[in-house]
């Protein structure tokens, strides 16, 4: 079979990229870009806009003048015309309706007093995935993209694996403790609860294990992995993915403002969405939302979505077990081949790029957070800042010792200075003009890691390519399958999952703050 | 001889209507029994990123095979009551959006009637019908009858 579908359209949608690069190299786009306040981003526009572009028009050049032929060539050239439309997609929200609804919401807030850009959260990741939808339920996937979209998936596996360089070791210790505890509470306690309605409302067997899966583990996929294991009806299969799909989606748009209105930290709104979430890929989208220029959030709602994922094969046999004992005209299963099917290997990727980068094959150990401390390299403060700091007064005697070092060297001097002076930087009593300098003197203290942010920008284009993507496949029709018993299940488990997730998070506040 | 095209899916609703439209047939009457595989699972598994692809082909084998297997189930019920009648059954399985493939098959089969069931009352347990819109009405070219909902 040839998969390749031949279309001018990956030839266009290449050029456009190669003119889009051009023209912002050239300066001609200067006037957009400054009124968008983009141009922190004119070299990444340049360099992503001439990569795909010319792939793009090598590929489409290829599917016009040459007749593919069946083969692992013709599939893997198959995907890059989907794989572009994404990324068209990407270029357009992140360079374009972003910084626009950025620049209404900043307006609106001037004049009605509500940014609601910045309320809702509204930013690239978010508008990925509602164009990917738009263009999935009202356009249409194109035929020549359909393989390509599907490509999506990897895009965000790929990510997930990238992360895994990320991490300290201290860091993975500390989230992983935090997230066996909350995970193992609400994966059980979900699953408790479905199978305890489900008894009550007396809904059959295999819908309340289909339904317990997706509502406890990881949403779709869960449901997807468990539906043969228990046979589920088909009627069934609809009604929980529906279910599930309506509030994954809700979830992603509320999960987000909430945790803006309620001050939330990176690594608290990371752990409750990781929690409270129920379908696994929105996870990952209201983190980039909450946070979309950083990994923090998604590095603390991806250690919980992953210890998530990873009691997806130990549910699915669970389920196997209890489904058995339950239906005489059942088959039996084999245990092994269900855990070793539903294993998701990408986890071990995870695992192995996180071993290597301990050993500092990345970038220098110090260099992990992203950020590392830059001594004597730090820019020095202005002689009129430090003239402001003069007139600072503190009455402990290790602050001052810290301010005067400060004072004296222009710069911050050592980690436990500037951990005491962020400390009088938020003080209530400490005069606004005296904290504006602090601010600027611990800024001046860390440096971003070339490298580091390099990757971090890399996993951030990756999960921005996978959601899009995965937006293209998400069709109203399948969630408007949600009804029957399922959506009341799923309303209440939903509910108390997340409503529950939110007040553990609150209650650990300190301690999911390494 | 009459033709009468049956629109069922095994519901409570289409139920009523098979057993109606099956009372319609005479000796040598043919009844076409037609069932509808929505197109929403299209995107039934659009949104699990996670598991591989083994997973996701035992997912959709499995989903064909559940579909398959509950309209032969639906077919054969219909088929023995028909045979009881003397009358001819032809059966038709197609994936498509309810209209669209209830107005392709009125236009293939040219019926004398065609026959449905209502939709489930509100509150009632199962999925709702796409079918009787009133895009479907207002293009459908030969008598149809719709059977209102058995109290149950």
């Amino acid at each position: 079979m040839v998969y390749t579908k031949k279309t001018p359209w990956v030839l266009i949608i290449g050029i456009i990229m190669c003119v889009y690069a051009w023209l912002v190299q050239q300066q001609y786009l200067a006037g957009v870009i400054k009124y968008l306040e983009t141009d922190k981003l004119a070299g990444e526009m340049v360099t992503m806009g001439y990569i795909f572009g010319v792939i793009g028009i090598v590929v489409g050049l290829w599917q016009q003048f040459m007749q593919p032929k069946e083969g692992h060539l013709d599939y893997y050239l198959s995907t890059i015309g989907g794989a572009l439309l994404i990324l068209l997609c990407v270029f357009a929200v992140k360079y374009g309706a972003e910084p626009v609804f950025k620049a209404w919401g900043a307006a609106a807030g001037k004049s009605i007093g509500w940014d609601f850009a910045k309320t809702l959260g509204i930013n690239y990741i978010l508008l990925g995935i509602i164009v990917g939808m738009i263009v999935v339920n009202v356009f249409k996937v194109p035929t020549w993209a359909e393989n390509g979209v599907r490509l999506s998936r990897l895009g965000l596996k790929t990510g997930v694996i990238l992360l895994g360089a990320l991490y300290s070791a201290a860091e993975l210790a500390e989230y992983s403790k935090w997230s066996i505890g909350l995970i193992f509470v609400f994966v059980l306690g979900s699953v408790g609860i479905t199978l305890f309605m489900g008894r009550r409302r007396n809904i059959p067997t295999s819908m309340a294990g289909v339904l317990s899966a997706g509502l406890g583990v990881c949403g779709v996929s869960a449901t997807v992995a468990s539906a043969p294991v228990v046979n589920a009806k088909s009627s069934e299969i609809a009604y929980s993915i529906g279910t599930i799909l309506l509030w994954g989606i809700l979830m992603m748009f509320i999960f987000p403002p909430v945790g803006r209105a309620l001050g939330m930290t990176y690594e608290q709104f990371g752990a409750w969405a990781g929690t409270g979430i129920l379908n696994s890929a929105q996870v990952a989208a209201a983190a980039l939302i909450y946070q979309p220029n950083g990994i923090e959030t998604l590095k603390v709602a991806e250690i919980f979505n992953i210890t998530r994922i990873l009691v997806l094969p130990i549910i699915v046999l669970w389920l196997a077990v209890w489904y058995v004992e339950r239906e005489q005209t059942a088959a039996k299963v084999n245990l092994l081949h269900v855990i070793v099917g539903k294993f998701p290997l990408f986890v071990l990727g995870f695992i192995v790029l996180f071993l290597l980068s301990t050993t500092g094959m990345f970038a220098p150990s110090h260099h992990a957070g992203g950020k590392f401390f830059a001594g004597e390299k730090a820019k020095l403060l202005k002689d009129e800042q430090i003239v402001v700091l003069q007139k600072a007064a503190t009455d402990r005697p290790e602050t001052k010792a810290a301010l005067d070092n400060l004072i004296a060297n222009k710069r911050v001097m050592s980690k436990e200075d500037d951990v005491l002076l962020r400390g009088m930087e938020k003080a209530k009593e400490t005069p606004k003009e005296i904290k504006a300098v602090l601010k600027d003197a611990h800024k001046n203290a860390w440096k971003t890691s070339p490298r580091i942010g390099w990757f971090r920008d890399l996993i951030i284009w990756f999960f921005a390519f996978g959601l899009t993507g995965l937006g293209m496949q998400i069709t109203v029709k399948a969630i408007t399958q949600a009804g029957g018993q399922p959506l009341i299940i799923g309303t209440t488990v939903g509910t108390i999952k997340a409503v529950g997730a939110l007040i553990a998070v609150l209650l650990l506040k300190d301690l999911i703050n390494p | 001889m009459q033709r009468i095209l049956l629109a069922s899916h095994g519901t409570t609703g289409s139920r009523a209507a098979e057993i109606v439209a099956v009372n319609h047939l005479q000796p040598g009457d043919q009844l076409i029994h037609l069932q509808v595989v929505p197109d929403f699972w299209d995107g039934m598994q659009g949104d699990d990123w996670l598991n591989n692809s083994s997973t996701r082909d035992v997912f959709a084998v499995y989903v064909e095979n559940s579909l398959e297997t509950e309209a032969k189930v639906t077919f054969d019920r219909v088929a023995a009551m028909v045979a009881k009648r003397s009358a001819m059954c032809e059966t038709r399985l197609v994936y498509d959006k309810p209209v669209q493939a209830l107005l392709k098959a009125v236009a293939d089969v040219v019926p004398d009637l065609v026959i449905t069931g209502a939709p489930r009352p509100k509150y009632a347990e199962g999925q709702n019908s796409k079918m009787l819109t009133e895009a479907m009405l207002r293009a459908m070219v030969v008598p149809l009858l719709v059977i209102p909902y058995p109290n149950v």
